[in-house]
């Protein structure tokens, strides 16, 4: 990841997590909540592997926990594991289908949703799995629905790597 | 390898940050950095919040025409209740002041005379079914601390449990962990009002013996004993009692209370800073 693209995805996500905290958290339908925040880093580990998606999930929730005066690492903690995770995904078997976008969103805001209940379950806080359970579907239509708009933004900024550059390591035969 | 090692290392990081902010949420070195972070991110917030704000009116707009008119008729009606209302009240304030300076009567900060509202627009909202809380765009820079009773123009909205520099966070009356002493304007039954279902509130602990009528208001206790003072002063509305249930294995009264705030369209509240420094309380 070259410093112009690592700066494009952190505007990106910046903008992202602003938005996410001011302005999609009082979208309610049918108890979900759109997580522009996911959806965006879902494009980044997707198209830029899963250091990069790591390292975007940590700096992400680090700015979603600042604004929201919350409990500081603990959207880091589930995002990074979540940029991670689907970072590999994008560097092995999605990286070239047309559904994984929408794949990895639907699976990550389950990852995402049950990531943070456990960890305010073990923090020993408020931990409402029916509430979650009750929200996980219409929010996974709405992140859904984001998606198509988020990834063709994403793509737009930072261009898809070529199969080439997946190549990590080379083994001489003969 | 490398990819593991970061990952290990982001991980690491995170969770040291959890374990320190969940030890020392509302002090330390950790929570004064973040009350620096917040308050260099409130204009981005404040900035987006005021490019949704036209949005959300216009639906807000849209929606509230279908039922303006028949709302118009009931809110007429009960303006002509409320003036006569007023009337009686008024001249009971009279005979009250009249009466407490015959008897030297002293009180605690009183609801709203003896309160600076800090005015503050709602920067965050409460996000899932996690918390109950909203950010303000007000802090510890303008007076408030930690336990700062905020209000709506409609009524009580909660209080401040994190204060920061500049923005603070304000856990709601609907907030599970949140328990504020109450009694009924009329009857002078006090409670505890808690959350409960589908937005309404609850009014705890009251004895099944104890008289609360449907329609009842619903006020804050304020402080009984000096010893142990309310942080909320008497008087700050609350809500209306919307039904009352009782059953023979329950203990106390099932009374369900309608808030008057609108927790999911909060926009600006006011924190309350009291200007009269508590000597002795009814």
């Amino acid at each position: 990841m070259t410093l112009a693209d690592g700066l494009k995805a952190a505007a990106l996500l910046f903008v992202a997590a602003i938005v996410q905290v001011s302005i999609f958290t009082q979208v309610d339908i049918f108890g979900g909540v759109p997580q522009l925040v996911l959806v965006i880093l879902v494009g980044v580990a997707l198209l830029r592997g899963s250091v990069a998606g790591a390292t975007a999930g940590f700096f992400a929730g680090l700015v979603v926990d600042t604004a929201t005066l919350g409990t500081m690492g603990l959207t880091s903690l589930v995002l990074t594991v979540s940029g991670y995770c689907i970072g590999r995904y994008g560097e092995t078997t999605g990286r070239d289908r047309a559904h994984a976008p929408f794949l990895s969103v639907a699976v990550v805001t389950i990852l995402y949703s049950f990531g943070v209940l456990v960890v305010h379950f073990m923090l020993g806080e408020r931990a409402p799995a029916g509430a979650v359970m009750r929200g996980i579907l219409p929010t996974i239509v709405l992140n859904l629905i984001l998606t198509g708009p988020a990834y063709w933004l994403v793509r737009r900024l930072l261009r898809p790597r070529e199969h080439a550059d997946f190549a990590t390591e080379v083994q001489l035969l003969g | 390898m490398i990819r593991r090692a970061v990952l290990a290392i982001l991980v690491i990081v995170a969770l040291a940050l959890l374990t320190i902010s969940f030890r020392s949420p509302t002090s330390g070195v950790l929570h004064d950095a973040q009350g620096y972070g917040a308050s260099a991110l409130r204009p981005f917030q404040v900035a987006a919040e005021r490019v949704a704000r036209p949005f959300r009116d216009a639906y807000n707009y849209v929606n509230s025409l279908s039922n303006a008119k028949s709302e118009n008729k009931k809110l007429e009606k009960m303006v002509r209740d409320y003036r006569a209302q007023a009337l009686l009240n008024s001249a009971a304030v009279q005979q009250n002041k009249n009466l407490q300076s015959l008897l030297n009567y002293e009180t605690g900060p009183t609801y709203p005379q003896d309160f600076r509202a800090v005015n503050a627009s709602v920067v965050s909202f409460p996000s899932g079914p996690f918390a109950e809380q909203l950010v303000i765009d007000a802090g510890t820079n303008q007076g408030i601390h930690r336990n700062t009773p905020v209000v709506s123009a409609d009524g009580l909205v909660g209080q401040v449990t994190n204060p920061g520099r500049s923005t603070s966070v304000v856990t709601l009356l609907t907030d599970p962990d949140s328990a504020v002493s109450a009694r009924d304007l009329k009857t002078h039954v006090s409670g505890l009002i808690r959350h409960g279902q589908g937005g309404t509130l609850i009014l705890d602990r009251v004895a099944k013996n104890q008289v609360v009528n449907k329609g009842d208001w619903i006020v804050t206790r304020g402080t009984v004993d000096r010893r142990y003072p309310d942080e909320y002063p008497y008087g700050i509305p609350i809500g209306r009692v919307i039904a009352v249930g009782t059953s023979d294995i329950a203990s106390f009264l099932t009374v369900q209370v309608q808030p008057l705030a609108q927790f999911d369209s909060l926009d600006s509240v006011a924190a309350l800073i009291p200007t009269k420094r508590a000597r002795s309380h009814p």
